[in-house]
């Protein structure tokens, strides 16, 4: 189910825009980033010919604003991306004529959502690392500055995209429409901004039914912006530490076990 | 043996769950048992409950009461479902795809290797071989079906379940169609088959059964449904006198041929000798039979 998704994908404009628009971006950075490295030191980082760092420092140091800006693109643009792209999967797997063949086949109900979230998650890590692995390549021929870094937050975005996917999935089992996926998908990853700002805002907010109501909603939402901020010290080489990595990542598949669970839920218990 | 197919006592409501509207009964206590090795065609008028009992029987949707077997086992075994072909009655394709990377997927997930050899064979089979290398996208109503009768076909299963297999199809490609599924018949295979076009399926199907509301109205060979136990078709010799047939209880069925209602052997004698005493010399003598429309058309009526 997986691999056919890909293909299907493969089949799709959108992504063949998305691959292309990355590809593009790429080989603009490659053309036109002006970086001089001497002794192993940025002496200045020139983006289509102006000045972005004027002190001269280390190489991997210097670059990591450009390595924290690639995250947050990859993250939340693959996301937005992702929810309009993506929010069609489910619906046409449960559309009619396609879900009576695909269940009289051997397959357990199970397997074809397992396969269907397994696809988009490969697909978002695919088109992830794609960006962020050039990004590195480029920057890597560019300056001597090799590092992993950018692909382990890319890694940590496509887990974004799972968590946000996972929900989007579920309210496609309950309801067959495309833009009701997107739109839970978009609920979804604003309520994971809030969540990950939830202490913030709480503390903006006056006491009542109102902050009651948002602090229960935002202690069940994946804390997104966190895992985002998180991806993005990733990227740039900051110290992280382990546990609150492995923190930020448990909540967001402990969401993403919980509504994948209920999408199986009634996905078993559906007439098709 | 024990039936490729066998369903007991079905129930099956559709319940609305919005705005509190009630539910429809689809299948109201349906019993059915299909023979290893035979062509079943299940008829009826829209909204019968055909699809709904495919649909039961391929674990596609719940039945509310009463049990499905398929091939000795339960339709929730994957297992079984690997050895029954299903063609929806509107297969939804992949538009992008072409033809052999649909059926590599459906094969696969069959779990089936198949070889580019039997993809051709396959694909020839269904007269689709030549648009192979075309997008399934740009195909006909008729080509589609003709790819998820091939689709239906992979891994020669013992049961093959078509919901409406000659839908789209032009008059050659029925034909087609039709050889098809005999040549799977005669290689051993059990056949349902649910469609609108009776003269198809009284070609094809040595069983009949009527739906209708839910509930099979009449079930048996076709040979059986269509004789008209207590009709006869009369032919005499030429020149009868007409007028003394008709008052000997014979009705004008035209081209020489008389029609005749007797309960009982008695009573076909009698008005035979009647004939006879009137002069006329009889010279064929058969069971009167009606096609599959007037059947359905009298079970119909015989239900409301």
């Amino acid at each position: 189910m997986a691999a056919d998704l890909l293909r299907e994908a493969g089949a799709r404009k959108w992504f063949l825009g998305l691959a292309v628009a990355i590809t593009l971006l790429l080989l603009a950075l490659l053309g036109g980033l002006r970086l001089e490295v001497v002794d192993g030191a940025l002496a200045a980082t020139r983006l289509f010919g102006k000045a972005l760092f004027t002190p001269i420092r280390a190489a991997d140091i210097a670059l990591r604003p450009v390595f924290i800006a690639a995250s947050y693109l990859i993250f939340y643009g693959g996301m937005a991306f992702g929810l309009i792209a993506c929010s069609d999967f489910a619906p046409a797997l449960l559309s009619p004529g396609r879900i009576e063949h695909l269940l009289a086949l051997p397959v357990r109900r199970w397997e074809l959502l397992a396969g269907t979230f397994l696809g988009v998650l490969l697909l978002g890590l695919l088109g992830a690392t794609y960006g962020a692995g050039g990004l590195l390549v480029i920057l890597g021929f560019k300056t001597g500055v090799w590092t992993w870094h950018p692909l382990l937050a890319a890694a940590l975005a496509a887990v974004g995209f799972a968590t946000v996917y996972a929900g989007m999935l579920a309210a496609a089992v309950f309801v067959r429409s495309a833009a009701v996926s997107a739109a839970v998908g978009a609920l979804l990853l604003v309520s994971g901004i809030l969540a990950g700002n939830r202490r913030a805002l709480l503390t903006t907010m006056s006491e009542g039914p109102g902050q009651l109501v948002f602090a229960a909603w935002t202690r069940v939402m994946p804390p997104l912006s966190t895992l985002a901020e998180t991806a993005a010290d990733v990227a740039a080489g900051s110290p992280v530490a382990v546990g609150q990595v492995g923190t930020v990542v448990g909540e967001c598949a402990l969401f993403t076990a919980g509504a994948l669970a209920v999408a199986v839920w009634r996905f078993e218990q559906r007439d098709f | 043996m024990t039936p490729a197919l066998e369903a007991t006592d079905l129930h099956k409501r559709y319940r609305r769950w919005m705005f509190g509207r009630a539910g429809q009964d689809a299948l109201r206590g349906l019993d059915l048992r299909v023979p290893r090795g035979t062509a079943f065609g299940l008829i009826g008028p829209n909204g019968a409950g055909k699809t709904t009992f495919i649909k039961c029987l391929l674990g596609i949707a719940w039945p509310d009461r009463g049990t499905v077997r398929l091939l000795d086992s339960s339709p929730e075994d994957p297992a079984v479902r690997a050895r029954v072909g299903y063609l929806p009655e509107r297969l939804h394709l992949p538009g992008a795809w072409r033809p052999p990377a649909f059926l590599r997927a459906v094969g696969r997930l069959k779990g089936l290797r198949v070889t580019a050899d039997e993809l051709r064979t396959l694909l020839a089979r269904v007269g689709l071989l030549e648009s192979a290398e075309r997008r399934i996208g740009g195909f006909s109503k008729g080509m589609r079906q003709r790819l998820g009768l091939a689709a239906a076909l992979l891994g020669s299963p013992e049961l093959l379940v078509l919901d409406e297999p000659t839908d789209g199809v032009d008059p050659l490609g029925r034909v087609e169609v039709r050889r098809i599924l005999e040549s799977e018949l005669a290689r051993g295979a059990t056949l349902f088959v649910n469609s609108h076009l009776l003269s198809e399926t009284e070609r094809l199907c040595g069983r009949i059964g009527i739906l209708s509301g839910g509930r099979l109205l009449r079930e048996g060979p076709l040979d059986a449904l269509c004789r008209a136990e207590a009709s006869w078709a009369v032919r005499f010799a030429p020149g009868a006198d007409g007028a003394a047939l008709v008052a000997a209880g014979f009705r004008p069925a035209g081209d020489g041929t008389f029609h005749l209602d007797a309960p009982d052997a008695a009573a076909l004698n009698a008005a035979l000798d009647r004939a006879r005493v009137a002069g006329a010399l009889l010279v064929e003598l058969t069971r009167a039979s009606r096609d599959l429309e007037d059947v359905l058309a009298e079970a119909l009526r015989a239900a409301a």
